[in-house]
């Protein structure tokens, strides 16, 4: 008995998932819950267990291809009698048992769906479409007659374009080359247009034979000179200029398939890359934003940490200046809620959050992540920082929770880590404000009148101006300096 | 601008307050915009006040009574007398409630009201002058703006509308007393159904037309049946002339037309009625402070989201183009407020329908069978004459037919034309049958009221498959 296995909704309502990396091949003995393949969604890589025990009979998405879910990624030979296929979802069978029927059907109908500028949909199917950016012309109906159901219309619009395939005319791409010549309309290039001939016989000097064998030209094909004897006659230049031509034919048909240079590499828009991108995209132009800049003096924070890291160390925490930076931020939350907020547009309401979860940015080989640590002002120094190297290690390695990434109320990004003084961090929408932090570096002070070198981190607050006035960010950064430049306070948080 | 004025802002303006005007207004007031009206003369424009409106008030008061005056089949003999001034206030209260009733809809969807007329003075502000000396004028800016001017009669060189002796189809609906002798330039719908209210309450009706028969763009068979019915009704028929001039009389006037070949003929009249098309109103705009510029016949090209070449600027109803029908301007005005709103609206519908409120009625939907032709289709026509419908006999009214027309090989309905009684009303259901993509299967297989005119409807359909039971199939 064959099973089909469906791509199934690996998170929160996605629609589609790459195949990373198939762990079986075709003939693969399975067990139930065996991983059988990587699938990335936007967030996290994950692993697909199989649903049966059997042998893999066929694999039918290949490795980095987008598989919209629901659609079947791989059967299984499983024990039982020869049977139709039995699937994974059993809720869609009836449609799909359907489909090539009705495909069909409409496909013959194709071209009367759109005559005389006509769809045969509903008013409510039509809005659907345009809701979702379908064109409905070149959908095909699966209704009666061909006609176009809202269902047609999600589906087209789930990138199931089989629809507007099936309804294009195919391209002809057979079409019968003109016999007498090689002009090639593909480059459209002045030197691919020549005459091509095709004699029997043709008088040429030995040194233009050579030549004609070396540059791969028949020389029956090369157009005559002139006439000698009554035979037709070639000169080198002749076999030369055809070859150049051939030449050209053929590098203006590659480009013209290939379009692109050679030196290009093209990389999908995809998964976590282009869920930043969307997102990143969305905060922008969404939030308008404002970066307030400042620069605070660690260098009680540089001793305070110096002395406190053996002491954490030997209770196995790694102790960086990110939790203290947190708990700073936390106190000046309190401070200025506003800070710690987010605006529900459909409700046209601020709403003040009473959690204290900060995200921190994470560049990972895959793109830049934010694990958040949850409740920061509930918890210990101690903890906070395990909790966040946990995180932090999790998002690197990428077997990070969607769960972990979730839920944040305020995001701060390390740009210093790398390299830098100032930046323009976008907010982690729709937080409404993101710290970025500087490298901490000994720089030249004037203090009491003298100039003595002190440790200095720079700091890049982006607010969304639309909640925040920038009043507010200056006095936020001035409560998170203070903490940091006077760390004995956070003692008292 | 005039200097130290402050304009008024607002997110949407509309000039104009008819069907589409008014739709537009109330539909972008839902959606949260603001939005200012411009009206010149009477909310609720031609269609309310001296349009459909009227018209058909006046239509059915006078059926009353031509209907009593002629049931003597039917074994009633009743000789009505008419008060016109009664039934023309009558037709005044009517409209009155309704364009009230157009106001306190737009007020109550917040829409600002203003009684003007409204000129372009730049991309983003119109002026608006107030009717009136001393009344003054002021400037309203805007982001969004939505062009639903309409249209006005026509009129023809030497018949100027006079409101006494040459009358627009609006003075005909004002009239208060019955004119003897009617002499009607057009046979076009507004002509006809405006000699049938005439004739009915006893004018001597006659049409002169400049073209070879009644109601042009009207299938042949079913423009016969409403003449025939007119002729039956004593009106009188002149094809191939043209009004040429009318001379005052001691008793009314003289209409004097020519024929192609230059041979005139003469007609006596207390008064006529030019109806001979409508022009839109687009050159009271100063569109060129806008960049816009209507096309030869004065209306403004919009693409199928009723925007004009200028992004910000809209155009609905007549002015944007033909037909002209309230029920169309009304769809246009609809989108226009959802498309400035950012809703993913625009104009889709297959068909607009049509109606004629002649006697019978006419209403039209969709392709015609040539039509159909024309578009590729292979055209299945199906027809019921009301003759055969039980109900069309019991009311005395059984002039006329349903016709369907859909696609052979997959069976859509693509078109319908009824002519006969309640034919406005019956066309309705041809017209969600072509929206929603029905076939002649859906209209015979849904089970229709007997005995209901509308079973005229399915027996078509059926007969278009060979099916009709009631009567022979084709």
């Amino acid at each position: 008995m064959v099973f089909e296995f469906k791509l199934p909704d690996v998170g929160e309502g996605l629609t589609e998932a790459e195949i990373v990396s198939w762990l079986v091949s075709e003939g693969d003995t399975v067990t139930e819950d065996m991983p059988v393949a990587e699938a990335e969604t936007d967030k996290a890589v994950v692993e697909i267990p199989s649903p049966v025990n059997g042998t893999v009979r066929e694999i039918l998405a290949e490795a980095g291809e987008m598989v919209p879910v629901g659609n079947v990624i791989i059967t299984f030979n499983v024990e039982g009698e020869d049977e139709p296929p039995v699937e994974a979802e059993t809720e869609t069978e009836e449609a799909e048992a359907e489909e090539p029927v009705e495909a069909e059907k409409a496909a013959s109908n194709g071209e009367s769906s759109a005559k005389g500028g006509r769809v045969f949909a509903a008013p409510s199917a039509r809005r659907l479409a345009r809701e979702l950016g379908v064109d409905i012309t070149t959908v095909v109906g699966s209704g009666p007659s061909g006609r176009v159901t809202d269902q047609d219309v999600r589906t087209a619009a789930e990138g199931g374009d089989d629809g507007a395939q099936a309804a294009e005319p195919e391209p002809e791409v057979e079409s019968e080359p003109a016999p007498e010549t090689t002009e090639s309309t593909a480059g459209g290039s002045q030197a691919v247009s020549m005459q091509k001939v095709d004699r029997e016989k043709t008088l040429a000097a030995p040194a233009t034979r050579t030549l004609a064998k070396e540059l791969d030209v028949d020389l029956n094909a090369v157009p005559e000179v002139e006439k000698r004897e009554g035979q037709s006659f070639v000169t080198p230049e002749a076999v030369r200029e055809y070859a150049e031509a051939q030449t050209a034919a053929k590098e203006a048909d590659v480009a013209a398939i290939a379009e692109t240079s050679k030196e290009d590499e093209r990389v999908p828009y995809r998964g976590i890359r282009r869920t930043i991108g969307k997102q990143m995209e969305r905060s922008k132009y969404t939030a308008p934003h404002v970066t307030h800049h400042d620069e605070i003096d660690v260098t009680d924070l540089v001793a305070m940490r110096a002395d406190l890291k053996e002491e954490a160390e030997s209770r196995g925490v790694k102790l960086s200046y990110m939790p203290f930076v947190m708990k700073a931020i936390v106190a000046g939350l309190k401070e200025f809620p506003y800070m710690n907020s987010m605006l529900d547009e459909e409700a046209e309401e601020i709403v003040l959050k009473k959690d204290y979860n900060i995200g921190v940015a994470v560049a990972t080989d895959a793109g830049l992540m934010v694990p958040v640590v949850k409740g920061v002002d509930q918890k210990g120094m101690l903890q906070v920082s395990q909790e966040m190297n946990d995180l932090v290690e999790k998002a690197r390695d990428r077997s990070i929770a969607r769960s972990d990434m979730q839920g944040g109320t305020f995001t701060i990004t390390n740009f210093g880590a790398i390299g830098g003084e100032y930046a323009t961090p976008i907010i982690n929408f729709p937080e409404v404000a993101i710290l970025g932090l500087g490298a901490i570096k000994e720089k030249p002070r004037v203090v009491d009148g003298d100039v003595v070198p002190r440790h200095i981190m720079t700091i890049s607050l982006s607010i969304d101006h639309r909640i925040i006035d920038g009043a507010v960010a200056a006095q936020f950064a001035n409560t998170v300096k203070n903490y940091l430049e006077n760390p004995a306070l956070l003692l008292l948080e | 601008m005039v200097v130290g004025d402050i304009a008024t802002g607002t997110d949407v303006l509309v000039i104009g307050a008819g069907p589409g005007g008014y739709v537009a207004a109330i539909r972008a007031g839902q959606l949260d915009l603001d939005v200012t009206i411009v009206e010149k003369d009477a909310y609720g424009g031609t269609c309310l006040n001296y349009g459909c409106i009227p018209s058909k008030a006046l239509i059915s008061a006078t059926d009353v009574a031509h209907n009593a005056a002629n049931a003597e089949d039917m074994g009633i003999h009743a000789d009505p007398a008419v008060d016109m001034q009664g039934m023309v206030a009558w037709k005044d209260g009517v409209v009155n409630q309704l364009t009230g009733g157009v106001e306190k809809l737009m007020k109550a969807n917040g829409v600002n009201l203003m009684q003007g007329t409204a000129e372009f003075a730049g991309e983003n502000t119109v002026r608006v002058a107030h009717g009136g000396e001393g009344q003054g004028s002021e400037s309203i800016e805007f982001d969004s703006c939505i062009i639903a001017t309409g249209s006005r009669p026509f009129q023809i060189p030497g018949f100027e509308f006079d409101g006494e002796h040459v009358l627009s189809s609006r003075d005909a609906l004002a009239l208060d007393e019955i004119p003897e002798k009617l002499v009607v330039v057009g046979a076009g719908y507004i002509g006809m159904e405006l000699s049938t209210v005439f004739a009915k309450l006893g004018t001597e009706v006659t049409i002169v037309e400049m073209l070879d028969d009644a109601l042009p763009g009207y299938e042949p068979d079913v423009a016969r049946v409403v003449k025939k019915k007119a002729e039956e009704l004593g009106i009188e028929f002149h094809f191939g002339e043209a009004a040429k001039e009318w001379r005052k009389e001691a008793d009314g006037m003289t209409v004097v037309t020519e024929n192609k070949d230059g041979e005139t003929s003469e007609f006596k009249a207390d008064k006529t009625l030019v109806a001979v098309g409508r022009q839109p109103v687009s050159d009271t705009l100063n569109l060129e402070a806008v960049g816009l510029e209507p096309d030869e016949k004065g209306f403004l090209q919009t693409d199928d989201q009723c925007r004009t070449d200028v992004g910000h600027i809209y155009a609905i109803g007549d002015v944007a183009g033909e037909p002209m029908l309230a029920h169309k301007a009304s769809k246009e005005g609809h989108v226009a407020a959802e498309v400035i709103a950012g809703e993913p609206s625009t104009l889709d519908y297959q068909a607009i329908p049509a109606a004629v409120f002649t006697d019978p009625e006419i209403g039209t939907v969709g392709m015609t069978q040539d039509e159909a032709k024309d578009a590729g289709f292979e055209p299945a026509v199906g027809k019921f004459p009301f003759m055969a419908s039980g109900r069309a006999l019991s009311t005395g009214h059984s002039d006329g037919f349903v016709r369907v027309v859909a696609d052979e090989e997959s069976g859509f309905i693509l078109g319908g034309q009824i002519v006969g009684a309640e034919a406005s009303e019956l066309i309705a259901e041809l017209a969600l049958a072509i929206e929603m993509g029905a076939t002649i299967e859906d209209l015979t297989a849904t089970i229709h009221t007997h005995p209901t005119l509308a079973e005229a409807v399915m027996e078509a359909a059926a007969n278009a498959r060979g099916e009709a039971i009631h009567t022979l199939n084709r």
